[in-house]
């Protein structure tokens, strides 16, 4: 995550882009063009809440209609406990860092297209 | 449990630490937003390192352990949550947010609406999960002082609010920065260090699932005596032989249910079951000299002690349901399990923790520390890294703990388990140095949230009650000491109600407080920062309702453990238990339903939504940032 703190410079502004002075006077152009950059960030966010969501979500539905998961043994160990205690925190992980490098990336191609 | 020098010492430091960065702060000059928001501009990492001190709360460094240690598999959903709740907050809120500029729940909800009304609904709903989430906190100080010294429960909740008090009061925000990422590493030392011990000499968690599965019920690992009072239930799940000092009377009151199903309600929320049945009722008995004690609940009428031998099925107090082993270790054992509805309850119970910490009062202000929403995502990556390597290990200590700790059982002190484990690594002096790491972990844990929450009810209460409705004239001199009068104030409420609390377990006090956050605040964050269209009656009427509601079923849950005839009305109706005992699952879209359907019933989005949607979406490279700044 280098650099990562560093204060972004003072930002280019430049007047001359007809899309950059249509978003900040929220004229119907603009509203389009910040429409589709929330549309497509929630997507991304939901996206991923989903498959988080689901993976969390069907465990219970598992234990309740297959009771033998709860008995299942990994290396001696309860395999119910090692994917909920476990397996949980790497997935929650990679799906952050996944989120981080693709909600960047859709931001500076905006500010790409727009600035 | 015997009181120990060096976790003393251990606790000792910690308070020392707290109060010398308060008043290190101080000399700095400091203006109000000093004591409310640090300063700006602070690393991603070191950023997380403070959010992450700030988070784990006692709830996360005692609680998980001890209701491991009660009821097995189904609390692993707690540090799971509690970590998952980072990921939506990464997800939905962290970026927006932070382009919005909003550092508080009450600003936001200002800033969003233009409406100073709207504020003081959400500074009331502040003020009141902050209250929530304190309890426990208090109830950790009373604990862990008492574990480590014999003092009495009340003392310590007196010692540690003076010391966070003044700590919170000389040095504000910025006082406790200083501290909290330095308290994560504390915390995550206090936790690793003494379970690595522990492991190294009690064998891997191989070898202590083999030794469990061999006891399907927990057994004494050495002979133990117990002092028994007046009024004290035990619950023997098989007959188990005593040797009694002198004789001492009791009543058998039969055999504990078999079904758990057929349990109080009380039994399967955390709540202490204090329905004791009608005096007279059951059958008199005289323990003395050796004797062979029945199967089935004894309700202890005189004092003395009481000696079993090793290898004894432990008896188990009115806190904890005995379980078998098996029964312990698999879904829906005896707290999902034994609500009757097991996935209803397990949902709810995900539902509130995964939701509820977007909307914890203090959880918020972190992020605003940040220079901008690149770096507000960031942290919130890298705080759900150091959450994970934090919470994978307290479970571990309440499987020890019902192997080598059992007696907590009979005691109703399974939340001491993580303070009472380390003891018993050889040689003594390693034993003893260990205990006195976990006691400062657990200070850093109640003291890095208690100021924590402090600093936002002291925030709510001095700069919104005082310095905008009560005396909107005055100036920062007088802020400075509303704020601070805040804090004792907040303080001083928050430590009589935490010496109401000992009863109740800390966990599930914490999830009370999640499941009031998500059922309010969650909603109003989510739909005001990707939703143009919600008004604001709506969504005043939104967090209204769905933290109404919720407060409202867990006050009833509270009341129903101290009365009989509620309870067994809830023990009827075993659904609406549930659902009282954990809203979540019906409060949470019962506000989303409100703000949305009255959005779209009166459509009146508030004015310059679209320069609001602007700020909080565009990325900052474009140059139009401005923060929206409370005055």
């Amino acid at each position: 995550m280098g650099g990562a703190g560093a204060p972004p410079p003072p930002p280019p502004r430049r007047r001359g882009r007809r899309s950059l002075r249509e978003l900040e006077e929220q004229t119907e152009v603009g509203q389009v063009f910040l429409r589709a950059l929330m549309r497509r960030q929630l997507r991304l966010s939901c996206a991923i809440a989903a498959s988080f969501m689901g993976l969390l979500g069907v465990q219970p539905l598992l234990a309740a209609l297959w009771p033998r998961y709860g008995r299942l043994q990994l290396l001696g160990l309860p395999l119910a406990w090692l994917v909920l205690g476990v397996g949980s925190y790497p997935v929650m992980v990679a799906l952050g860092f996944l989120y981080v490098r693709r909600a960047e990336q859709i931001d500076d191609e905006f500010s790409d297209l727009l600035g | 449990m015997t009181p120990s020098l060096a976790a003393v010492a251990g606790l000792t430091a910690m308070a020392a630490l707290s109060l010398w960065a308060g008043v290190l702060a101080r000399r700095r000059g400091h203006t109000t937003s000093d004591l409310m928001v640090a300063a700006r501009a602070v690393r991603p990492h070191f950023n997380a390192a403070a959010i992450s001190g700030e988070y784990l709360s006692a709830a996360s460094f005692l609680g998980i352990a001890g209701l491991v240690m009660q009821f097995g598999y189904d609390v692993l959903w707690y540090p799971v949550c509690y970590a998952a709740g980072y990921l939506l907050l990464l997800l939905f809120i962290a970026g927006p947010l932070r382009r919005f500029g909003a550092y508080t729940i009450p600003d936001f909800a200002e800033g969003r609406f233009d409406s100073p009304r709207f504020r003081r609904l959400a500074v009331g709903l502040v003020l009141v999960i902050g209250l929530f989430y304190t309890l426990p906190q208090m109830k950790a100080a009373g604990l862990t002082v008492q574990a480590a010294s014999g003092l009495p429960y009340g003392v310590g909740i007196g010692v540690v609010t003076v010391v966070v008090v003044s700590a919170v009061i000389s040095g504000g925000m910025r006082g406790i920065t200083l501290v909290q990422g330095f308290q994560f590493a504390v915390k995550l030392f206090a936790i690793t260090v003494p379970i690595f011990a522990l492991l190294a000499v009690l064998g891997g968690p191989q070898t202590l699932l083999r030794e469990a599965g061999r006891q399907p019920l927990p057994r004494l690992p050495q002979a133990t005596t117990f002092s028994v009072r007046p009024g004290e239930l035990w619950v023997l799940p098989a007959a188990d032989a005593v040797r009694a000092s002198s004789p001492i009377a009791a009543r058998w009151l039969g055999r504990p249910p078999t079904a758990l199903r057929s349990q109080a309600p009380s039994g399967f929320v955390g709540t202490p079951t204090s329905a004791l049945p009608p005096a007279g009722s059951g059958r008199a008995l005289t323990v003395r000299g050796r004797m062979v004690l029945p199967a089935g609940r004894i309700l202890w009428q005189g004092s003395g002690t009481v000696r079993l031998a090793r290898g004894a099925p432990v008896p188990f107090g009115d806190a904890t349901p005995p379980s078998s082993t098996a029964r312990w270790l698999q879904p829906f054992g005896p707290l999902a399990g034994g609500s009757g509805h097991p996935l209803l309850f397990t949902y709810s119970l995900i539902m509130a923790i995964l939701l509820g910490t977007i909307g914890l009062p203090h959880i918020l202000v972190r992020f605003y520390t940040n220079p901008d929403a690149r770096a507000a995502r960031r942290t919130a990556l890298l705080v759900l890294v150091l959450l994970g390597g934090f919470y994978l290990w307290p479970p571990l200590y309440g499987l020890i703990g019902r192997l080598r700790a059992p007696q907590l059982y009979t005691s109703n002190l399974t939340d001491a388990v993580v303070l009472v484990l380390p003891r018993q690594v050889p040689p003594p002096w390693l034993g003893q140095l260990l205990s006195a790491v976990i006691a400062a972990g657990a200070f850093a844990a109640f003291a890095s949230t208690l100021s924590g929450l402090l600093v936002s009810l002291a925030g709510a209460l001095g700069h919104d009650i005082y310095g905008r409705w009560w005396h909107p004239e005055a100036g920062p001199r007088a802020r400075r000491r509303a704020f601070r009068v805040g804090a004792a104030l907040a303080a001083l409420v928050a430590a009589g109600l935490g010496l109401l609390v000992a009863p109740f377990d800390i966990s599930i006090l914490v999830g009370w407080a999640f499941a009031i956050a998500a059922s309010s605040f969650f909603p109003l964050l989510v739909l005001g920062l990707w939703w143009r269209r919600l008004t604001l009656p709506a969504a005043a009427i939104g967090v209204a309702v769905g933290g109404g509601c919720a407060t409202g079923a867990i006050v009833t849950t509270m009341v129903a453990a101290g009365a009989p005839p509620l309870q067994a009305f809830l023990a009827r109706h075993s659904e609406l238990a549930v659902v009282l005992a954990q809203p979540a699952v019906v409060t949470v879209p019962l506000a989303f339903l409100c703000m949305v359907a009255i959005s779209l019933a009166r459509p009146r989005p508030p004015a310059a939504v679209g320069a609001k949607m602007l700020q909080m979406h565009a990325p900052e490279r474009l140059g139009l940032r401005r923060d929206y700044i409370p005055n």
